[in-house]
């Protein structure tokens, strides 16, 4: 019983990562209402890496996006995944994802643009079983989001809310509900032209509410909490060619009961429009 | 009688070049803020039938075509177009190249 307990207490902390749903100018960390042009191909490679106390994950993953028309676009991310928890590693497929976003609002003038947008995004439960660290986080989870954004020539700024509704999985585990608040702003301190290396630099404040999972109608103890990040990051684009780089950093924790907080998570990200 | 032949020629020549020269549009657009956003544009522009020389001025919201000769760009062709690439088409200025 106490294995099966910490195989699902393993499958809650691997859940709390989250692939990228991001859009060509969308932030790293949250979501934003970039979509794609009609009929438009983004290709994206993408790694991540976290670290929490003993345990550390790092993902590759493969984001490919298609624009059906140009306010509303679908996905579909591909990660594998490497996992390392005290003296044990695993590593196999991750959970894949499909995302569909929808531009609902936009206005546009001279050198701006403004839109929000709407996300529904479902992580399957496709993972590699069988493996210590488990990778597995045994059921279907799915995201809704809401999110607005400013897009200027030399300031940027988003807000959005996500809230993740997360199944129960094959231990019985209702594990808790995640809600993602998430404000950012950003600057490109030379406006270059079209043809130009454009460069534009991020502020991220990410937040992260975890609800207590459940097991029988019991609360798990050391499931749940809070969590705060200011997260920095970059854009370098090049007409259809982006590099997108940020790095998380944790300033706040309220996580019940005994529980590895969050040290750090990275990501990098490679973009093509095609 | 020479010299006549050649100047018949070249005026010739430059008669040519004026018919073949096609038609310069200039287009507002809103929107444009990002470089790697304004791709879809180039895309788009790039599948109409007679386009070349595609420029894009963010700063200013304009998008510059040629057309070859006998082709034409049209009002309602440009908004579905923007529209497509996510931004929002206001005018069209053409000139002859």
């Amino acid at each position: 019983m106490k294995g099966y307990m910490l195989k699902g207490f393993a499958a809650i902390v691997i859940s709390g990562l989250m692939s990228s749903t991001a859009l060509a100018h969308d932030p790293i960390f949250s979501i934003g209402p970039h979509v794609l042009f009609k009929n438009g191909v983004e290709v994206a490679a993408e790694m991540e890496s976290d670290k929490a106390g003993n345990e550390k994950e790092q993902v590759l993953a493969l984001n490919l996006k298609y624009g059906i028309t140009g306010d509303w676009a679908v996905g579909v991310d591909l990660p594998y995944v490497f996992k390392d928890k005290g003296y044990e590693s695993s590593n196999g497929n991750g959970d894949f994802a499909i995302f569909t976003k929808y531009r609902f609002w936009r206005k546009d003038s001279l050198g701006l643009q403004e839109s929000a947008a709407v996300l529904l995004k479902v992580l399957t439960d496709t993972a590699s079983g069988n493996k210590t660290p488990s990778l597995d986080k045994g059921t279907t989870d799915t995201i809704l989001g809401l999110t607005y954004g400013y897009e200027g020539r030399k300031w940027y700024r988003w807000a959005s809310a996500r809230y993740r509704f997360n199944g129960t999985n094959d231990l019985g585990i209702d594990r808790g509900d995640k809600l993602l608040l998430d404000l950012v702003g950003g600057i490109r301190p030379n406006p270059t032209g079209y043809l130009e290396p454009d460069t534009v630099w991020l502020l991220e404040l990410n937040t992260e509410f975890g609800q207590r999972a459940e097991l029988g109608g019991n609360d798990l103890s050391n499931t749940g909490g809070t969590e705060v990040f200011v997260s920095p990051g970059i854009f370098w684009t090049k007409r259809f060619f982006a590099i997108k780089a940020g790095i998380q950093i944790p300033v706040y924790h309220d996580l019940n009961g005994t529980q590895n907080k969050s040290d750090y998570r990275a990501r990098l990200t490679f973009e093509w429009h095609l | 009688m020479k010299k006549k032949i050649i100047a018949g020629l070249f005026g010739l020549l430059l008669i040519q070049a004026a018919f073949a020269a096609g038609t310069h549009y200039e287009m507002r657009v809103d929107g444009l803020a990002c470089p790697f956003c304004a791709y879809g544009i180039e895309k788009k522009l790039k599948a109409v039938d007679g386009v070349s020389d595609i420029k894009v001025d963010l700063n200013k919201g304009l998008v510059s075509v040629n057309m070859a000769e006998g082709k034409e760009l049209s009002e309602e062709q440009m908004k579905k177009l923007f529209k497509d690439a996510g931004f929002t088409y206001r005018s069209m200025k053409k000139s002859p190249l």
